[in-house]
């Protein structure tokens, strides 16, 4: 066959996926990703590499390597993955790389992997053609304050650019469990009288590690949805924990622990269990989730509800799983910015 | 067949190759010859050798197929014209020809030279009695015709001192192009087009030709021209032309010419008090293009310091008839953009009421029909459809068709259709004068306006979209350029 025979082919990709990455390792594994969801997203993929170690040897390079277009193993779709390697300082012509790659009238998402780079001019002008920006607010060195500066980052103009964290979808099974307590009439009666919760999240043997982040996003979409208020900042407790305070709309305090949990088989960072606790007509309740793990794997939520102190309630339930193949493959759907999202956050940057 | 401008850069990148591939596919008649005339003294063995090496760089249909060279380049021939007795050399050759080869005083001129010699080469024409005795005589004029109205008219007269209208083939290379031939097939061979073809469906109309390169080669002839003249005047109006028409009676020369002249005749002109309001200009600056750092504009050392050249123009034009009162046509080009795009879009008004929520719709745009002429030549368009999930969510998606993936034959190079056109006698895909006049006659008052203002000429980084400039005058009306 000539090059002119394969020049043209019928192309069903959906989306353009411009994955953004400083390490190796992090865009090799967005790549392999990112052709796995091939199959229920066929995109034109563009993986940017930025080796951005001064080398006095060479110049600022960009090299474009191709993958064009590879049948995936079904024959069905026709995938195209395109790697632009960029050495040393390269961020004033990034975009001049990638903006031609992409494919018209699609939408552009925007997966940036590790920390964005707020503040510099490849990170403004890869933002300015997104529709959507993906980040992992998992890796963020301080979450509470990144975050929202993110969001303030995504209006360009009058034009906005949907910001989506990955280390949100996460919660989704979370939230829907949670939730689930109070389609019961008589407990969602307990809703305005919480006066406590409780959020443990995972972290390594020796508890270095510790990453609230999706503790506290958690917290606040709870305190959002409830019309809670920040009452204090956001403070640290003993053994890497947070303690502070926030106010119902009936002005009485509700105590907020965040607690760090040593889990086997448990990401780091990631929701171990919640309680939700409060007092209505003189009687305690308490709703609590937990996670447990199986083959090594958080598998499983039990979820129980005492009332002043007995069991009422308890079952098991499968926890949906939370591998970013599938949380992208979930993400790639929705095009619109979140809403909720955006009001957790809000309350959150009120806290720190 | 003459063509003068022989060792030009036209002749050996675009006429030489389709002349070569329209012999490759039998195309070419039995009787035909090629005289090409320049200045400098070659032999015609010279002169072959010399195509040979463009023909291989430049054809379509690499690599060359040597016997098919060897039987074309037979018929290829020099001749060197600096002064008078240049000319009766070449009508000597003619007249050779005609016993010779059978052309029996068929002739088709082709003017690729410099603008400037157009005139001294068709005045030359008449008093040397290049036209044959019998047969047909037809010329070949390249753009940019004319600089202006008046000058376009001047150029006109000129060459009807020795051809007839019907005798002139005005080139617009667009016109060539098989995506472009396809715009009057997809609105006139299919029924289901046409009737949303209007003001009553039709939100707007953008029409973009974007170029990533720059001027370099041609900075010369581009500081007195500009993107206006380049490719605005011409290739973005005739383009608007196809989109706008009325079907013509009938698809030949002159029926389809009567209706692209309606509509340019129903252009409303742009006044100098609108001038912000419909039209916006651009120069270059430094920028990335592809990754490379390149200089602006303005740093080319051919370039004068004082220049206001633009290249960059947006223009909202209204095209005041029946079919399209009040839909604006948006037009833009320019140089150093982020990459090449030739595309029309017609973008559909919104549905006039909405049924669902406007968190589903939120992934949604207006139905869009593009019409891709390069690259990737195809036409898309886009509708909502539901995403697979629990509730409502709508976004926007893709009906594409490839050309390339259709039809598994390689299109013909814009050349090749228009020098067999032309050498057929069919002027359909030519401009008229008419046509060329109206054209002017919208562009004048604009670069007339420009010329006059003090304000400095907007600047715009390479690789960028153009000038803010371009954006506000999108933003006031409430839309945005694509990003084709």
């Amino acid at each position: 066959m000539t090059v002119d025979e394969v020049a043209t082919v019928a192309r069903a990709a959906v989306v353009n996926i411009v994955v953004v990455a400083t390490r190796e390792v992090h865009a090799l594994r967005a790549a392999a990703t990112v052709s796995e969801l091939a199959m229920r997203h066929p995109s034109r993929a563009i993986v940017v590499l930025m080796d951005r170690r001064p080398d006095p040897d060479a110049a600022p390079a960009i090299e474009l390597h191709a993958q064009l277009p590879s049948v995936d193993r079904y024959e069905q779709v026709h995938y195209e993955q395109i790697l632009v390697r960029a050495r040393g300082d390269c961020a004033d012509r990034l975009t001049s790389v990638i903006v031609p790659l992409l494919v018209p009238d699609l939408p552009i998402f925007v997966w940036w992997t590790g920390s964005p780079a707020i503040g510099q001019r490849h990170f403004d002008d890869v933002v300015a053609f997104a529709d959507r920006l993906l980040v992992d607010s998992a890796d963020f060195a301080r979450p509470e304050a990144t975050l929202p500066e993110l969001a303030g980052r995504c209006m360009i103009g009058r034009r906005r650019c949907a910001l989506t964290d990955l280390n949100w979808a996460r919660l989704t099974g979370w939230r829907e469990l949670l939730t689930q307590f109070f389609d019961v009439p008589t407990w969602r009666a307990m809703l305005p009288h919480v006066d406590g919760v409780r959020v443990s999240f995972s972290v390594d043997a020796d508890g270095r590690e510790i990453h609230p982040s999706q503790a506290l996003l958690l917290i606040g979409w709870l305190g959002a949805r409830l019309g809670w208020s920040p009452a204090e900042r956001i403070a640290p407790s003993e053994a890497g924990g947070l303690l502070f305070s926030m106010r119902r709309s009936d002005g009485a305090p509700v105590r907020v622990r965040v607690r760090p949990r040593f889990e086997r088989g448990m990401a780091e960072g990631d929701v171990t269990g919640i309680r939700v606790e409060g007092e209505r007509d003189g009687r305690r309740s308490e709703f609590r989730v937990h996670a447990m793990s199986g083959d090594g794997r958080p598998r499983y939520a039990t979820l129980s509800v005492r009332q002043d102190g007995t069991l009422a309630a308890e079952r098991i339930v499968p926890l949906p799983p939370t591998d970013v193949v599938r949380l992208l493959g979930e993400e790639l759907t929705i095009l619109a910015s979140d809403r909720v999202y955006e009001e957790a956050l809000a309350l959150l940057l009120a806290l720190s | 067949m003459v063509i003068f401008g022989g060792t030009g850069d036209l002749t050996s990148r675009k006429l030489m190759p389709a002349l070569y591939d329209l012999a490759r596919q039998r195309l070419l008649p039995p009787a035909f010859a090629v005289v090409g005339v320049g200045r400098g003294e070659l032999t015609d063995a010279e002169y072959r050798s010399q195509l040979r090496e463009a023909v291989g760089q430049h054809s379509r249909s690499r690599p060359i197929d040597q016997e098919v060279w060897a039987s074309f380049a037979e018929r290829l021939y020099y001749v060197s014209v600096r002064a008078d007795d240049g000319y009766a050399d070449l009508r000597r050759r003619l007249e050779h020809f005609d016993g010779e080869l059978g052309t029996e005083g068929d002739r088709l001129f082709y003017l690729a030279t410099p603008p400037t010699a157009y005139v001294p080469i068709v005045r030359s024409i008449g008093r040397h009695e290049l036209r044959g005795p019998r047969g047909w005589s037809r010329v070949v004029v390249e753009k940019p015709f004319g600089r202006d109205l008046a000058s376009a008219t001047a150029l006109s007269r000129t060459l009807h001192e020795v051809f007839a209208e019907d005798e002139i083939f005005r080139i617009d290379h667009y016109l060539g192009k098989e995506t472009v031939q396809n715009i009057l097939v997809f609105r006139f061979a299919n029924s289901i087009f046409e009737p949303v073809w209007n003001r009553r469906y039709v939100d707007h109309v953008q029409i973009s030709v974007a170029e990533p390169i720059g001027v370099e080669e041609r900075t010369e002839y581009y500081d007195t021209a500009g993107a206006m003249r380049d490719v605005v005047q011409n290739h973005l109006l005739q383009l608007l032309a196809l989109v706008a028409m009325e079907p013509p009676v009938a698809f030949d020369a002159n029926a389809v010419r009567d209706e692209k002249v309606k509509v340019l005749r129903s252009i409303r002109p742009i006044r100098p008090k609108e001038l912000a309001e419909r039209a916006a200009r651009g120069q270059y600056g430094p920028g990335f293009i592809e990754g490379e750092a390149v200089v602006g504009y303005h740093d080319a050392p051919e370039v004068a310091p004082e220049s206001r050249t633009e290249t960059f123009v947006a223009l909202k034009l209204f095209v005041d008839n029946w079919r399209w009162e009040g839909t604006p046509f948006y037009l833009r080009h320019g140089k150093r953009l982020p990459k090449r795009a030739t595309e029309i879009a017609i973008q559909f008004r919104a549905v006039p009421h909405h049924l669902f929520s406007e968190d589903a719709r939120e992934g949604m745009e207006p139905n869009t029909l593009v019409v891709r002429i390069q690259p990737e030549e195809g036409i898309s368009l886009k509708f909502g459809a539901k995403v697979p999930v629990q509730g409502v969510r709508i976004r926007s998606v893709a009906m594409d068709f490839v050309y390339g993936a259709s039809f598994l034959v390689d299109a013909p190079d814009a050349y090749e259709t228009l020098i067999l056109d032309a050498l057929r006698g069919d002027a359909t895909l030519f401009t008229r004068q008419d046509e060329v006049e109206e054209q002017w006659r919208l562009v004048d008052p604009v670069l007339e306006a420009w010329r006059r203002s003090a304000d400095p000429v907007p600047l715009y980084a390479a690789g960028t979209w153009g000038p803010q400039e371009a954006d506000i005058f999108m933003a006031r009306d409430g839309r945005r350029w694509r990003q084709p």
